[in-house]
């Protein structure tokens, strides 16, 4: 029979007769991350059709299902206790993510979203014609094991997702957020068989500096997060930002259109990376999961498939990442149905079984389907530009996934099944909210004051990363109008909040920007999740609107780093995260638009098992109308006054300062929407209005650090009344000064400007508290107090400066 | 098979060199003064020297900061100090030695070769050959992806 499964090239699975214990077993045994219900579908679809599976199918079905590719925890059913003040409510969710960051999304119902959580990334209008796509993903496993081939991996195949997205867009820029152990941990603290913290730094940093760098796309927005939790599990997460006109935002497959694939070849990298991601590490984790990339083979596919994409050579696109050819070519022939033959696909060596060539995640591969009519066209023109282009088959109308190799079929099974017949898992959360005490006064003495402070400056989470920053590219298409360093000169800077991308070139005539910021706040979610999603989600905005972005022009992207989702407690945590986005999403008017989670980001040692402490990073974007309008964070000229914008509020708890004291107590910084979004959208017309010279967000290290910052990044001094900063009730200095209350800005005016920047703000929480000074010192003062800081302002960015070395 | 390897030349910087003797002392491994790197390149097929000198010259090192040295078969010579050779493990993919290959082309041999790239490591100093494997495991190579000998 012509479409007989023929296991000449693949072997017949066994399992229609296992038990359920055997099934469990065989799925352990194969890498496949199955359940046993998911095991038992299978079996059952499999003893309709009165047969066995091939390796192909069971391969096939294994990526289809796994965390990675159908992210099952958060689109399963949850039931979630809450124990609060010693009650406890039940929720059943039948899909986390619809429930609450979709659910935002769709109530807001902006009409400038124009694709939302369906395509390889999210979209929102930039003008008429052109939209501006943004994605993150995360490549954690991956750099654990090779960090320089995981990271630099990780950042190929979330460009090759906005280059997947509607039917391409054009890379502008690159974001990337790293969290690593510290960096100084000793040699015998590190696992065995793990690498020590700062050779996986290293080898992370120097892959995406290397694959960014080489495609031609500046890096221009990040962070870096340093806590032992993160020792042998590192978090790599990735972003692009590109631009997509918007008529190439739809894309449909036909029947009858061809399956072409473009780029590199196909080896045995990466086999059951989607599988292995749902998998805690361990000394033995394996060779077949990690990836090699190749940048310069994704620029020429980039470059060709853009000029594809203008001359209408293609109906739609997709990727192959995670699942590789299985995933990319499954999701795309979805709703009519595929034939594959695997014998076609160019492969770098001879030896892959079918089941190999057709789940390898070898990089720089892109899926297209071509009309027939335009098959010669479309490989001439990748040809042309030395870019391997091949047919390796067509979308059919049967609805049938149907797999080839040398004229034998080794895989035919319903699409339907393939798709929709994952049993959804039942999870059971929990979360127990910890009651939050607020912390006593510390009352310190000036100089116990000056030492905290200057350790705050130098803490890893605070500190210059410059020695990151510098060894990226961040000019390159000469579009980056605001910076990631900024201030006075290349030996003074400070932390940029946010970076502009002026896409002049791209879109000639053009004065809008697009901003791009993050936030995280790991340290707050050791203590309470909900306030860490919401602070992160307040601090990404802050920092887009510190630059000069429009609050009502914001888009977000949530992307969850957690632990086993299988225990309740590590889920409870993440489902309270969950509800927080949806709660400040609502509250502050932004919509979601794409997001993405790595779950089961755990490690063994010696049979114990660590959890990372989780992770939500949350990225924003937004565009900005007149490029002009934006600021820096640098002080600019003396004798200009300084304001603090919004409340300080005795909130320690997860702060930089508690840190340092080794405080456990105390409130973590909560989030008061009203309050400060009242205060982003008159900063916006502030800075539109030319009234405000530079703005700084202040978070990690609380007011003094933001301050400081200010005026080294300016080679100025600077003069702050302590006493005159708003708080809500009666703080101590320490509370004042390294407080992490959300919701507050530090900007500068000039006297000139000074009644109008009043004007604006009546009605908010702010206060003039001092100005810049000629003399290049630092100064914090509390008369009322009696507390004086003094510092050379030179001397603070020496110690701001030198606190890491890669 | 002729292995073709990349010196930096005398007053020049040897940046990578430094960078790894600074990660030795980071590890608490005392008694190396220097460190010499040195990217080499293994090409096999039916080529002759003079065109790998070719190669050498025109896509391997920069005529500058760099000199090269082209041997037939694989180097083997006696240091008087020790040499740490790392190397991609089989099947793993070498993105350099496919572009190098594509370059020899572009460069006009059309003759087929196949390349494999590694990096030499020339330690200058007194350490045990337990302490050169644990350099080469802690810092070189990873042992993942790459296999290493201490000579």
């Amino acid at each position: 029979m012509k479409n007989k499964i023929s296991c000449t090239n693949c072997k017949t699975i066994e399992i229609l007769n296992l038990s359920d214990k055997e099934l469990v077993n065989f799925s352990d045994k194969n890498v496949l991350s199955l359940s046993i219900d998911e095991m038992k579908s299978i079996q059952f679809y499999f003893k309709k059709l009165k047969r066995n599976p091939t390796d192909v199918e069971i391969e096939t079905i294994a990526q289809t299902w796994s965390e990675h590719c159908k992210h099952k925890t958060l689109t399963g059913i949850i039931e979630y206790t809450e124990e609060k003040h010693f009650k406890k409510t039940k929720k059943i969710y039948n899909n986390l993510l619809k429930e609450t960051v979709f659910k935002a999304t769709m109530e807001l119902n902006k009409k400038w979203c124009l694709s939302v959580f369906k395509d390889n990334a999210g979209i929102i209008e930039f003008d008429a014609k052109n939209g501006v796509a943004f994605k993150v993903e995360t490549h954690n496993h991956p750099s654990a094991l090779e960090p320089y081939g995981g990271s630099a991996t990780g950042i190929g195949g979330v460009i090759r997702d906005i280059l997947g997205v509607g039917l391409g867009a054009k890379p502008l820029a690159n974001t990337d957020v790293f969290c690593f152990g510290n960096l100084d941990t000793k040699n015998f603290q590190v696992p065995e068989g793990m690498h020590h913290p700062k050779r996986i730094a290293k080898g992370v940093v120097a892959g995406v500096r290397d694959y960014g760098n080489r495609m031609g796309i500046p890096t221009v927005n990040g962070a870096v997060y340093f806590d032992d939790g993160y020792m042998a599990n590192p978090l790599v997460y990735c972003g692009t930002m590109g631009i997509i006109p918007k008529n190439k935002i739809d894309k449909k497959v036909n029947s009858g259109d061809l399956i072409l694939v473009v780029g590199g070849k196909t080896g045995r990298d990466g086999i059951h990376g989607a599988t292995f991601s749902s998998i805690q590490l361990d000394q033995e984790s394996d060779i077949s999961a990690v990836q090699i990339g190749n940048p310069i083979v994704e620029k020429k596919v980039l470059d060709t498939m853009l000029k594809a994409r203008d001359l209408n050579l293609y109906r739609s696109v997709t990727d192959c990442g995670a699942g590789g050819l299985s995933s990319a070519i499954g999701e795309l022939g979805e709703k009519t149905g595929v034939i594959v033959y695997l014998d076609k696909v160019p492969l770098k060596y001879e030896g892959l079984a079918p089941w190999e060539i057709w789940i390898s995640e070898a990089q720089e591969r892109m899926v297209l389907a071509v009309p027939q009519k335009n098959k010669k066209r479309i490989v001439e023109l990748f040809n042309k530009e030395n870019v391997e282009a091949v047919f390796i088959g067509e979308f059919t109308k049967d609805k049938k996934l149907m797999l080839k190799y040398n004229n034998y079929v080794v895989a035919n099974m319903d699409m339907s099944f393939l798709h929709y017949g994952i049993p959804k898992p039942k999870k059971f959360a929990v979360c127990k909210v910890k009651e939050e005490k607020i912390q006593k006064f510390i009352k310190m003495t000036s100089t116990d004051l000056s030492k905290i402070f200057k350790s705050a400056l130098s803490d890893l989470n605070v500190c210059s990363k410059e020695c990151i920053i510098r060894q990226y590219d961040h000019e390159v298409q000469g579009q980056t109008i605001v910076k990631p360093l900024q201030g006075a000169d290349i030996e003074v800077s400070g932390p940029g909040d946010a970076a502009v991308i002026f896409p002049y070139i791209a879109i000639s005539g053009t004065k809008k920007g697009i901003v791009l910021s993050n936030g995280l706040n790991p340290s707050y979610g050791k203590i309470n999740t909900y306030k860490m999603a919401a602070s992160a989600i307040e601090e990404s905005l802050r920092n887009a609107v510190a630059v000069g972005a429009d609050l009502e022009k914001m888009s977000l992207l949530d992307n969850f780093c957690w632990g086993n989702p299988n225990n309740p407690e590590t889920l409870g945590s993440l489902v309270r995260a969950a509800i927080a986005c949806y709660d400040m999403s609502k509250a502050f008017d932004v919509p979601f638009i794409s997001g993405k989670d790595s779950l089961h980001n755990e490690y063994s040692i010696g049979g114990k098992k660590y959890s990372i402490p989780p992770v939500l990073l949350i990225s924003a974007m937004g565009v900005i109308e007149n490029v002009a309008n934006t600021v820096t964070m640098s002080l600019k000229n003396d004798g200009n006054k300084i304001f603090v914008l919004g409340v300080t509020r005795n909130e320690i708890a997860g702060s930089v300062f508690a840190k340092i004291k080794n405080i456990k107590d105390g409130i973590v910084p909560t989030v008061y929407p009203k309050e400060s979004k009242e205060i982003m959208k008159r900063i916006y017309k502030a800075i539109s209005n030319g009234l405000i010279e530079c703005c700084h967000d202040c978070s990690e290290g609380g007011l003094a650090v933001a301050i400081s910052e200010m005026a080294f990044a300016g080679d100025k001094g600077v003069e702050v009344d302590i006493d005159a900063i708003k708080t809500k009730g009666k703080l101590g200095v320490t509370e004042i000064l390294f407080s992490e209350s959300n919701g507050r800005f530090i900007v500068e005016v000039i006297p000139e400007n000074e009644s109008k920047f009043i004007e604006i703000f009546k009605g908010c929480v702010f206060a003039e508290v001092g100005c810049v000074r000629e003399d290049k010192y630092v100064i914090f003062e509390s008369l009322k107090n009696k507390i004086k800081i003094k510092e050379k302002s030179r001397n603070l960015l020496k110690v701001w400066q030198n606190a890491i070395n890669l | 098979m002729f292995e073709v390897d990349i010196f930096t030349k005398k007053g020049f910087k040897d940046s990578r060199g430094e960078h790894v003797l600074s990660d030795i002392l980071d590890i608490g491994i005392k008694g190396l003064k220097k460190i010499d790197y040195s990217p080499f390149y293994i090409i096999d097929g039916s080529i002759n020297k003079s065109e790998v000198k070719m190669i050498a010259s025109e896509l391997l090192s920069d005529k500058i900061t760099e000199r090269f040295k082209v041997v037939s078969g694989v180097e083997d010579k006696k240091y008087k100090n020790s040499i740490i050779e790392v190397l991609y493990k089989k099947c793993v993919t070498d993105t350099v030695s496919e572009s190098l290959v594509k370059a020899i082309k572009d460069l006009g041999i059309t003759k087929d070769v196949k390349v494999k790239t590694g990096h030499k490591y020339y330690l200058h100093g007194n350490v045990s050959r337990d302490i050169l494997n644990k350099i080469a495991i802690k810092l070189l190579a990873n042992t993942l992806i790459q296999e290493y000998k201490v000579k």
